[in-house]
């Protein structure tokens, strides 16, 4: 049960896949869903305050707030992408159940 | 026996079990840390098993077993005129409740200037903050509620679904659809401008060309063969106390017998 499976096993495929408890697979996908979409919505609205909604003159964008509300959508991504790692038994190919 | 609630897992122990990166356990043991308190998942579940008992419960609808729904599908949305009519009817109840608290009933000073209950809406829509707002939802709620009613008549009319055993509801139905226009006519004499003091001199009328009952219909309704205090009194009383009262209870019947009959399918 450790480490089912290791990257860069099984005709090229490198993602990492690690199974869990159910109940826990159910609180990854709620709160890292909830996470991501609240911080892409934030990250959106901070880029156009930062942007007076893409109006505001190359001169007057308020760099800080417009990367921090790029980062902010980046961070909604990357913690999303993450949670597709984990899995719960039973779920997925079969023939990896299987071993 | 505890009442605490006990752990399905022990987080700790299988998660020191597996090979995980770091990043992998902090981002586990964030998630269970916020999983814990915020409990998310626990009222999800609940709605998801909410969900499977409510749609065990559903045979399949006749629309289904024949497979009707290619040939009826565009009936649909008018099967969401009967909840839109009783939107609209609570929307009316609630900016109407608001509106009460300005408004005055009065027909004084017939000397020719304006009367308190004109005074009284002209107040709410000039001088009140959000007054003008309140009273063009009530408005409009009373007119859409107008609408969809009549429309909601006519989708049960086309789709049969007054057949038996619903005959009944579609009696009550039409009692409800005249109780409303009631309520329209009695709220539109409310501000006793020109327009509510002709229509209701037109009221009056009406009632007195009833053959035998015409007289004492004129009176009961109106307080009288012309239009005074009397008039703009009983016209509030029926708009905010009887017909409420009659008109809730009847829609609360209605729709309890739409919940037990179960929607009317097409054949």
């Amino acid at each position: 049960m450790t480490e089912d499976q290791p990257a860069g096993t099984e005709g090229g495929s490198d993602r990492r896949d690690v199974v869990v408890p159910l109940r826990v697979y159910k609180a990854v996908t709620v709160f890292s869903t909830l996470f991501a979409v609240l911080s892409v919505v934030a990250g959106f609205i901070l880029v156009d305050v930062a942007t007076q909604r893409a109006s505001a003159p190359a001169s007057e964008i308020d760099v800080p707030v417009g990367i921090a509300g790029i980062a902010c959508i980046l961070a909604g991504t990357v913690v999303y992408a993450f949670s597709t790692r984990f899995r719960t038994e039973e779920m997925g190919k079969s023939k990896d159940d299987a071993t | 026996m505890s009442l605490e609630r006990k752990d399905e897992h022990d987080h700790k122990g299988w998660m020191e079990s597996r090979e995980l990166t770091p990043i992998e356990s902090v981002y586990l043991t964030v998630l269970v840390w916020l999983d814990r308190r915020l409990r998310v998942v626990d009222y999800l579940e609940i709605l998801e098993d909410l969900y499977y008992k409510v749609n065990m419960q559903m045979p399949k609808s006749h629309t289904e077993q024949y497979n009707l729904d290619n040939k009826f599908w565009y009936w649909y949305p008018l099967y969401a005129l009967g909840s839109f009519s009783t939107v609209a009817y609570i929307v009316a109840a609630i900016s109407g409740a608001l509106l009460g608290f300005y408004y005055a009933p009065a027909a004084a000073a017939a000397d020719g200037s304006p009367t308190v209950a004109y005074d009284s809406v002209m107040l709410i829509m000039g001088q009140l903050n959000l007054g003008y707002f309140l009273r063009s939802v009530h408005r409009w709620a009373a007119q859409i509620m107008v609408a969809a009613v009549f429309l909601h008549m006519l989708r049960v009319y086309f789709t049969g679904s007054y057949k038996e055993p619903r005959e009944l509801n579609w009696l009550i139905g039409i009692v409800l659809i005249s109780l409303t226009l009631v309520f329209g006519y009695t709220g539109y004499l409310l501000p006793w401008s020109q327009l509510s003091f002709w229509a209701g001199q037109i009221g009056v009328e009406m009632s007195l060309s009833i053959p035998l009952i015409g007289e004492w219909v004129a009176q009961l309704m109106f307080g009288g063969f012309t239009l005074s205090q009397a008039t703009l009194q009983r016209m509030y009383i029926l708009h905010v106390f009887f017909l409420p009262f009659i008109t809730t209870a009847i829609i609360a019947v209605h729709i309890g017998i739409v919940w037990m009959q179960g929607i009317a399918e097409p054949h």
